[in-house]
């Protein structure tokens, strides 16, 4: 029998919509004497970005994610990560997780690029040895030698963006979570940043992996969900059902 | 048992990040300021040198048979590190979102680094008070090994009014403004500057000593002024309330925590 790495059993995840607006002393105050219209708001108010996933991963496995926007993707990716909590259903993960969902979390734009490569290893959960060993590589990969020392504000974008993906991207995760952010700084860089997230893909660890980009779900993944308005629409073989999803999408334009 | 393996193995998994939190904040304070981190001493020095000033002078408050000054700063430095230790525990929650957002993290951990950040910056403030204890002439006495305790328990009552307003304040923005109004009420209401025997209301003068702030630095000017061993009643006021108030903020927190995202 195969390890599973990760397990999603019927997740479903509940959005308030309008709760920054939802509650303020005079609506309240309003809405108190009118339970119907509570009522109705709140139901206006809920949105279920996913309804009744369930899925497997096993080990090794790379698992692609596709759908067109809004889908529930990135939702699924977080509640993987434990960023989020599933309203209903529930998640296990086995092993560490690597999430890359967004760059360069926790970052702070006072400190210097030294400061900020321990900062920001500690936040994904590495531990000083460990960054300490992988210094020399992380600065080497971002090509920022000469920038090691200067506050990240006085950074251009794709130098904060090479230096992010070179953190994250020093493990070797157990669990890999990518969301699409394959092209970050220049051309150059994005080549090599592409090259380096192909290598890790491959290099044997399990991957759920969100793109936009049909051609490199299909030449990656093993397996492929598609997701649509937070309901899985199929699962199964990664050429097939990205054909079909292609198919999909011409027939609706 | 179990707990205690839980907390031991949450602070081997997250003692580098609550350490790297820690030194970015004081990196972050004191960066662009030409004095740096002389300021942590200076500051308080200098608030608690124009406190002294007016309260010593203008008003003419004075402490019969102890040294007014270092009445004053034992009570300062105290409540100094309740007032800013508490107000950033608060809107740790809140200013943390984009990595909270992000990834997976403790969302304990926020408050407690402000926590032991302002910590370090109190036990920085002990070098001022203890140069007053010194210059003014009320000297030291062995009873002092007994204040670490008086810390503690201030650390954990601050820590669990922290888990408490921080979880408040992430459903109510409110917090921020109603807080600092509880604030100032709350110094003025904690015998800092005056002696509680001024209030002659014995009504009045129980409410004020329903306060635990007031009995943590009691505690401290028994030791410091009076050169006195605390009374065990003091002891177990001053660590029940702490215990009581950090356990009511966790569990406040704890049972929040995974809700903190959809409204921050």
């Amino acid at each position: 029998m195969e390890d599973i790495m990760v397990k999603a059993e019927n997740v479903s995840m509940r959005f308030n919509l309008g709760i920054d607006k939802g509650f303020s002393l005079k609506q309240g105050f309003v809405d108190l004497f009118n339970p119907e219209k509570r009522q109705q708001k709140k139901a206006l108010n809920e949105f279920w970005a996913l309804t009744d996933v369930s899925f497997e991963v096993k080990r090794g496995e790379v698992v692609g994610l596709i759908g067109s926007n809004g889908a529930g993707k990135s939702t699924l990716l977080k509640i993987v990560a434990g960023v989020l909590k599933p309203t209903k259903g529930g998640i296990s993960s086995y092993g560490n997780i690597c999430p890359m969902i967004e760059l360069g979390a926790g970052f702070d734009m006072d400190l210097t690029a030294r400061e900020n490569i321990f900062l920001n290893g500690a936040v994904m959960g590495y531990s000083r040895a460990f960054i300490e060993s992988k210094f020399d590589e992380i600065v080497d990969f971002s090509e920022l030698h000469d920038f090691l020392e200067v506050p990240v504000r006085n950074f251009s974008s794709g130098m904060v963006a090479r230096l992010a993906f070179s953190v994250a991207t020093i493990v070797d995760p157990e669990i890999l979570i990518v969301d699409e952010i394959l092209s970050v700084g220049d051309l150059a860089f994005q080549a090599k940043s592409e090259e380096k997230m192909l290598s890790m893909i491959k290099g044997g660890t399990t991957v759920l992996y969100v793109s936009h980009s049909v051609e490199s779900i299909k030449k990656l993944s093993d397996r492929v969900i598609w997701l649509d308005h937070g309901h899985v629409l199929a699962c199964g073989n990664a050429e097939e059902i990205c054909n079909n999803y292609v198919n999909h999408l011409l027939k609706q334009s | 048992m179990k707990f205690i393996n839980s907390l031991n193995y949450s602070l081997k998994k997250y003692g580098f990040l609550m350490q790297q939190l820690v030194s970015r904040d004081f990196k972050v304070k004191y960066k662009r300021s030409v004095l740096g981190v002389a300021w942590s001493l200076l500051y308080p020095v200098l608030t608690m040198a124009v406190m002294a000033v007016i309260f010593s002078n203008v008003f003419k408050f004075t402490t019969p048979g102890v040294s007014y000054l270092a009445y004053l700063l034992t009570g300062l430095t105290y409540f100094n590190y309740f007032s800013e230790a508490s107000n950033l525990s608060m809107s740790t929650v809140v200013a943390n979102f984009s990595l909270i957002n992000k990834v997976y993290i403790p969302k304990y951990i926020f408050p407690l680094t402000k926590c032991l950040f302002v910590g370090i910056n109190f036990l920085l403030t002990l070098i001022p008070l203890y140069a007053v204890i010194l210059l003014t002439g009320t000297g030291l006495c062995w009873q002092h090994v007994f204040l670490p305790y008086s810390f503690i328990c201030l650390f954990m009552f601050t820590l669990g009014m922290g888990f408490f307003l921080a979880t408040v304040a992430v459903f109510l923005r409110d917090m921020f403004y109603i807080y600092g109004i509880v604030l100032t009420l709350w110094t003025y209401l904690t015998p800092i500057m005056y002696d509680i025997s001024i209030i002659t209301n014995p009504i009045l003068q129980f409410c004020l000593k329903l306060n635990p702030m007031y009995h943590y630095i009691n505690f401290a000017r028994t030791i410091i002024l009076y050169h006195n061993t605390p009374t065990g009643f003091q002891f177990i006021v001053c660590g029940l309330s702490a215990l009581v108030v950090l356990l009511v903020g966790t569990v406040v927190f704890k049972k929040n925590q995974d809700k903190f995202i959809y409204y921050i």
